[in-house]
């Protein structure tokens, strides 16, 4: 596997904010808000967060792989992309549709 | 590749004749010398200085390092190539060698501290918002969830009172 990009894997992600807290590099943003969820049987609703957004700035991250590793539920894994070569700060800046791991997209 | 460099402990006080010994023993190719802060919050031993030394022919070469408090003798009169090595080390750690004027090589001298110590804050810690200080508990309809006087998150690295505002 090579270590050249860091893809979110959307349906794991529990919007938690491990990653965000522990990057060194700051370069995790997200956002996310919570919604009641009623089960049968049970007496109250659950309370369920809903990823709004999930970007990762690559002009910042350094590829350390601190996110990757303090993820509890592996939302986040090494993968073979590419964060593209650009001369746009904007560009580098990448959000859920474009972290997709490799074959998904 | 696959080489193994060989490590040995100096005491501050023997480092320069250490160096002597083993320039006049051969090891005249002066490779690299470099600090490593050691604080970790337990405030002894303070820092470790590192060089490495070789033979030309690389048939032979030795890492010493040593443990030091605040400045180490220079070896740049036996050495002058290592003044620059010595004068990174004291901009970026703080550490005083002496026996020789050393100019600062590259940050001005109204920099503040030494930027490579633990106990340096960088500053743009503080000027850049933290992305891990979003509270994040909050309802479609904008209402807040969960324990509302949870102590609020700092990140790492950023002293208590710098988040006064």
């Amino acid at each position: 596997m090579k270590h050249s990009f860091i893809a979110l894997i959307e349906d794991k992600c529990t919007s938690c904010m491990l990653c965000v807290r522990e990057c060194p590099a700051w370069c995790i943003h997200l956002d996310s808000h919570t919604v009641d969820v009623s089960e049968e049987g049970a007496r109250r609703p659950k309370k369920v967060n809903v990823l709004d957004s999930f970007e990762i700035d690559y002009s910042l991250c350094m590829y350390c792989g601190v996110c990757i590793d303090v993820c509890p539920f592996d939302a986040l894994a090494w993968d073979e992309h590419r964060a593209l070569v650009t001369t746009n700060r904007d560009d580098m800046l990448l959000g859920i549709d474009e972290l997709g791991p490799s074959g998904s997209s | 590749m696959g080489r193994v460099f060989e490590w040995q402990l100096v005491e501050s006080e023997d480092w320069f004749d250490k160096i002597v010994e083993l320039h006049s023993g051969g090891f005249t190719y002066f490779d690299f010398l470099t600090g490593v802060d050691r604080e970790n919050g337990h405030g002894d031993p303070g820092f470790e200085v590192v060089a490495h030394l070789a033979k030309p022919d690389l048939s032979d070469s030795l890492i010493i390092f040593t443990r030091v408090n605040s400045e180490l003798a220079s070896v740049t009169d036996l050495i002058p190539a290592a003044s620059w090595h010595e004068r990174e080390c004291a901009e970026m750690f703080g550490i005083e060698f002496t026996g020789v004027a050393t100019k600062p090589l590259l940050r001005h001298e109204d920099l503040g501290q030494p930027p490579l110590c633990k106990s340096t804050v960088l500053a743009a810690r503080v000027l850049t918002p933290w992305p891990g200080g979003a509270e994040l508990e909050i309802m479609e309809d904008g209402r807040k969830v969960g324990n509302a006087s949870r102590r609020r998150q700092r990140p790492p690295g950023v002293p208590e009172n710098w988040f006064s505002a």
